[in-house]
């Protein structure tokens, strides 16, 4: 069985923000919410890194840990989800996250904060597969039509990979195997534990 | 399982100290950009939220999906895009994985196209400005109003008082009609970006071995061992191209960017070298000195197929390792290492952009890099060339079929043998076609009366001074009083208050746009101003060129929404109106004002002899992109398949008619393979001898050719010389006799040369003494505004010109003038990934406008603490020719101390003010800002009039 | 006044140094049971998918 992983090849990466976009355009993800960034180190200096960051998907997710509604599931592959149906906004899962994936938009003024809204690994959510209400709601569901998800496949360098833990340790050992110098998986120990 | 405290996401970020750095996301935080934190605090305005675009567009379970072939419309990388439509409706994207382009990528901007299809800010009916206020109108109203006002001007000013800014953004028959219709009526006042990119490197490469195009390709780069960059921050102007340039790093190639800034592909470099803005010469020349005096050039390549270097090696004497310290602010060993590790790692590319094009002697840079890879013997092979990354989709394209004032399609030039040439391929006579024009001659640009049929056009870099001046000064009859701004922004041009004046002089101005652009709203005209819907690309189809010079099909995706109508149908209707329709498309079928689009690349396929547009017939177009997924990624050549053995594209030159199947020519001038095969040598463009030096190659030809020395172009007495006049045919004779390989428009001299091995344009050397040119050895020339008043006596600009494509033209006389007490900042411009461009598509889409919400200046932690500048503080940007701009102050090391920089894809401000309320309702884009170029300066190129917008000066004050 | 100042010392000392403590004892969450809608993703044919998925990867994914 697949486990679904996200890796950024800090190496690859050029901040070119395609991830953001293809995210924005296939799920048309409004205005202010971000289901997945670039995070950009030592900017204007050199030893400058960018890394495109989004909900990585953990193995034990603390995110799950500390719902007070229990929101959230993993399936099968590792993908971390929830029903919207269920969540209630509260915003404790945003302070658990190590990535800061959690997203709220805004319904109202006064600060009255939405249903979370976070990247689903284009797997969208509990409801029937690519269905408009599952759309509306939770993004279009490439997983259940087997493609992967769209940031990954639109990389304009391929440095941000998805899929299986270890096809994608796979390629990018080859790379650092390749160009010399030692793995940076950012993200992944937090994400997946020192066993992965 | 713990719960992991994370702190960071959400903390508070104090206010940063007086010039404290900052990186570009925390700028964006503070500009309003949500990230995390900021989104569970709720910080967002309403009004910031809102659905991305009406439900209408979103995907919908149950409804059958078509997928639709179309190129990203946005840069030369040429990436495949597929769409998903529905009920016409464009719902999705997906990666075009089979494209060997991009093999599926995209950049923010190529992953957000389906925008144009589904957006609210596009421009949505036919406008007009009466009494300062927008009005629709129909398409006929508003075509019969502008033909009128036309026909009036051309009554009592001539044609020549009309200008037609084209652009590159149409499509490679779009710009062949663009180009032809200026000349059915009758004026070479015509010209697009091309004239403001790429020029210089165009005039500069052209002059120095035959063609003025990227040598190599972008796939091509695995097979470096050394990639140098000039002026190039491809991570931001070319993403895609950086997963090709990263493969190759990770392939063991070496890695070098100069550049004023540390730029995004200066992180990605081995190597990075610091130069100050406009001494690219110095710098080329001062790592030439290396290479001269350790003795690391090709001699044996430079006997063979370089001539003039011996008159190059004298200048790159002068500069040593001090000397070009001294200029470039290089310290030696950094030059010294990049030019070491050019030489030891062969063959290496180079790459250059607009940082080294834009500039008063851009066309000594260009030629200067060309020298350098000469000299190490790189041109030619794989792994090597000059990789000229052009910008816009098809910049390429819109330059070959001529969207340019000084040439016709194919780079003919304006003499009447070109117009007699292309009123054959026309199937007009020449005599109508020449009544077209202004009958009285002028005076020219050498002083000589010369016709204006035969002069070159206003550039569009000068269109503001084609109304301004006195006509008494200028090289046609009267000033411009109709202006067209077809597919271009005007915030790509510089002296903005003197634009607005011009504008506001013009009796018309059509802008032809899917948007309304910068130039609707930044004058303050009240009447006479129209809008015109233009489709997009994606809305209408046929052929684009990428910057490797391969040509791809693009299919059409959607219906024209709203009433937009594709540029050929416009044009069309506007020629009908202006009485020239029956001429123009005499060989090209039209559907209810719409011409087959298939008609027109044939016709082009039936001229296009000099750089080879004639053997990629529509057919064999399509035949390439269905056929996509069959082609090498790296040789791009295809294994196997309908099209086995083509180069993707059919890169240009693809010889001869598309019957005899020429493959393309992947790599120019490349003497290891067989012409027949895409192989090349030098084109003998420049006769056979010079000073009594021979120009031929020597020793050198392509694999295969009969002829094994350099030889001249072909021609038909020098067929009969060979004896090679009988493998005509009878019918290839009758159309060849007399002509040669660029006006036979049989084909038949193309395919007989190429049947013995032969390049059908000769065989000759590389010049690097250009002796046409105002400075025939690249010499350093301190740009126009410099703060280096020591090296102005030493390394002055050129003297004021009396006459220049039509105007006079001011060097010494700005130079010679000391602004930098007053503006002693170094001010330089660039782009950014999320805009390209004018940025109005862009900076319209909310999906690219939400990464970059304001227009900013770069400015080093030390001139901020000298000037009191805070990160994030508003700031006026004052030039030396009294304009002014208000813009974001960004604190950050990126750039040097002394030197500020600014993107140049805002518009929709003008001098401090928000315009957002004159545009038409509904179309202002989402975000706007001041367009640098307001307060960019005056200066332009000795060759190509290209303007100097990569330096220049400034004075910065808190706002 | 020496005892009161050792006192007041010591008593700030208290704070101070207990502004420094950190509790060792971290609350840490057991995640409930889910209790939302079943996901029809996880019914599909898993074995099935990962073949496919296995496919897509190496057409997306790989430097080709």
């Amino acid at each position: 069985m697949a486990r679904m992983k996200f890796l950024c090849d800090a190496e690859r990466c050029i901040e070119c923000n395609s991830c953001v976009t293809a995210c924005k355009n296939e799920h048309e993800v409004p205005w202010g919410v971000n289901r997945r960034r670039v995070v950009t180190l030592n900017d204007g200096v050199p030893g400058e890194k960018s890394i495109s960051v989004a909900c990585m998907h953990c193995t034990d997710a603390p995110c799950a840990a500390v719902c007070p509604v229990d929101c959230f599931y993993t399936t099968d592959d590792g993908i971390v989800l929830h029903d919207k149906d269920l969540c209630i906004g509260c915003g404790y899962c945003f302070y658990a996250c190590p990535f800061g994936a959690p997203q709220y938009p805004q319904q109202a003024a006064f600060g009255v904060r939405g249903k979370m809204d976070k990247c689903t690994f284009c797997a969208g959510g509990p409801l029937q597969d690519n269905s408009n209400v599952e759309y509306e709601k939770y993004g279009r569901n490439r997983i259940a039509e087997g493609k992967l998800p769209l940031c990954a496949e639109m990389c304009s360098t391929k440095a941000l990979l998805a899929g299986d833990g270890d096809m994608i340790a796979d390629i990018y050992r080859q790379r650092v195997l390749k160009r010399g110098g030692r793995p940076q998986t950012w993200g992944w120990e937090s994400a997946y534990g020192t066993t992965g | 399982m713990k719960l992991i405290k994370k702190r960071g996401a959400n903390a508070s970020t104090a206010a940063p100290g007086l010039g404290e750095a900052i990186d570009r996301r925390t700028f964006l935080r503070r500009s309003g950009v949500a990230l995390g934190g900021a989104a569970v605090s709720g910080a967002l305005p309403v009004t910031m939220m809102r659905k991305a675009h009406a439900k209408g567009a979103s995907p919908k379970a149950g409804i059958a999906t078509e997928m639709r072939r179309s190129i990203c419309t946005h840069c030369s990388v040429g990436c495949g895009v597929i769409a998903e439509v529905q009920n016409g409706v464009w719902t999705g994207q997906e990666p075009d994985f089979e494209s060997p382009f991009n093999l599926g990528s995209h950049c923010a901007k190529g992953a957000s196209v389906r925008e144009h299809g589904i957006g609210e800010h596009r421009l949505k009916h036919p406008m007009k400005l009466v009494g300062g206020k927008w009005k629709k109108l129909s398409w006929d109203e508003a075509i019969n109003e502008i033909g009128d006002k036309l026909m009036q001007i051309r009554k009592e000013s001539g044609p020549d008082s009309v200008a037609w800014m084209g652009s590159a953004k149409h499509s490679n028959e779009q710009a062949y009609l663009f180009r032809k219709m200026a000349a059915m009526w009758g004026t070479n006042n015509v010209d697009h970006q091309a004239r403001i990119c790429h020029s210089t490197t165009v005039a500069g490469v052209a002059n120095t071995w035959g063609y003025g195009a990227m040598t190599n390709s972008y796939n091509d780069m695995h097979n470096c061992k050394a990639m140098i960059f000039i002026g190039s921050n491809a991570a931001e102007a070319h993403p895609v191209a950086m997963q090709h340039i990263l493969r190759a790093k990770e392939n063991g190639a070496k890695m070098i960017v100069c550049d004023p800034r540390f730029t995004r592909t200066a992180a990605h470099a081995d190597h990075f070298v610091r130069l100050r803005p406009g001494t690219d010469v110095a710098l080329v020349w001062g790592m030439l000195w290396h290479i001269f005096e350790n003795g690391w050039e090709d001699k044996e390549y430079i006997s063979q197929r370089v001539w003039g270097l011996d008159r190059v090696r004298e200048e790159v004497k002068k500069w040593t390792p001090e000397e070009t310290e001294r200029v470039t602010g290089a310290p030696p060993d950094v030059v010294k290492q990049a030019a070491q590790i050019m030489a030891e790692n062969r063959p290496g590319t180079i790459v250059w952009c607009m940082g080294g094009t834009q500039h008063t002697s851009g066309n000594n840079n260009t030629r200067s890099y060309c020298v350098l890879q000469l000299a190490l013997g790189n041109i030619g092979k794989s792994g090597g060339g000059a990789n000229i990354f052009r910008g816009h989709d098809n910049v390429q394209g819109a330059t070959d079929l001529c969207v340019l004032s000084h040439s016709l399609p194919g780079y003919y030039g304006l003499s009447a043998g070109s117009w007699k040439h292309w009123s054959r391929v026309w199937d007009l006579d020449y005599e109508w076609v020449a009544s077209r024009f202004d009958q009285d001659k002028v005076e020219g640009d050498k002083g000589k009366p010369v016709s204006p049929m035969n002069y070159k056009g206003i550039p569009v870099s000068r269109w503001i001074d084609g109304v301004l001046e006195d006509p008494k000064n200028m090289g046609q009859k009267d000033r411009i009083r109709a202006l067209f701004m077809w597919g271009h922004a005007v915030n790509s041009q510089t002296r903005g208050p003197e634009m607005k004046k011009a504008m506001e002089m013009l009796d018309m101005l059509v802008i032809v746009d899917p948007y309304p652009t910068h130039a609707a709203v930044m004058n303050d005209r009240k009447d006479g101003t129209y809008l015109l819907p233009a489709s997009t690309q994606f809305e209408t189809y046929g052929s684009v060129t990428a910057s490797n010079r391969s040509i791809q099909w693009r299919d059409k995706v959607i219906d024209p929404v709203w009433e937009s109508l594709p540029d050929q149908t416009i044009m069309y209707k506007l020629a009908k109106k202006l009485g020239f329709a029956d001429q123009m498309f005499k060989n090209i079928k039209v559907n209810s004002d719409e011409p087959l689009v298939e008609d027109v690349t044939r016709e082009f396929n039936k001229g296009m002899w000099t750089i080879g547009y004639t053997g990629q017939s529509p057919e064999r177009l399509k035949l390439h992109a269905e056929n996509r997924k069959t082609f090498n990624t790296t040789t791009l050549k295809a294994e196997g398949g309908p099209a086995d053995g083509d180069y993707y594209g059919m890169p240009w030159p693809c010889w001869g008619t598309a019957e005899m199947k020429h493959p393309g020519t992947p790599i120019l001038y490349d003497p290891s393979t067989p012409v027949a095969e895409g192989g090349l040598t030098f084109r003998a463009r420049f006769g056979v001898e010079h000073d009594g030096e021979n120009l031929l190659a020597e020793g050198s030809y392509s694999k295969g050719s009969e002829i094994k020395d350099g030889y001249p172009e072909f021609k038909a007495d020098m067929l009969k010389q060979l004896g090679w006049w009988d493998d005509l045919t009878p019918e290839e004779k009758q159309l060849a006799e007399g002509k040669n390989w660029k006006t036979d428009l049989s084909g038949g001299i193309q395919r007989v040369a190429i049947k013995h091995g032969c390049a059908p344009f000769g065989n000759a050397k590389a010049r690097t003494f250009v002796w046409t040119f105002p400075d025939p050895i690249p010499i350093h020339r301190e740009p126009l505004y410099t703060p280096r008043r020591d090296l102005v006596a030493d390394y002055p600009t050129y003297a004021d010109r009396k006459r220049f494509y039509r105007l006079p033209t001011r060097y010494e006389s700005i130079q010679s003038q000391d602004f930098s007490k007053d503006y002693p900042i170094i001010w330089t411009s660039g782009r950014l990934v999320e805009y390209e461009g004018g940025g109005e598509e862009q900076r319209s889409n909310p999906w690219l406008a939400e990464l970059q919400q304001d227009m900013f200046v770069e400015v080093n932690p030390t001139d901020a603490n000298n000037l009191g500048i805070r990160d994030g503080q508003m700031v006026w940007m004052d030039s030396p020719e009294k304009a002014k701009i208000k813009v974001k102050a960004q604190v950050t090391r990126r750039v040097a101390p002394g030197v500020v920089f600014t993107p140049f894809h805002f518009g929709g401000w003008f001098q401090g003010e928000d315009l957002v309320a004159k545009y038409p309702q509904g179309t202002a884009p989402l975000v706007r800002g001041e367009a640098c170029n307001t307060a960019m300066t005056y200066g332009y190129d000795s060759v190509t009039q290209m303007q100097e917008t990569k330096v220049s000066l400034c004075r910065i004050r808190p706002a | 006044m020496t005892r009161l100042l050792s006192l007041f010392t010591g008593v700030s000392l208290a704070f101070i140094v207990s502004g420094c403590y950190e509790s060792p004892s971290v609350t840490s969450y057991e995640p409930g049971v889910y209790k939302g809608a079943k996901d029809p993703l996880m019914q599909a044919n898993k074995d099935q998918r990962a073949e496919t998925m296995k496919k897509r990867f190496e057409m997306v994914q790989t430097d080709r």
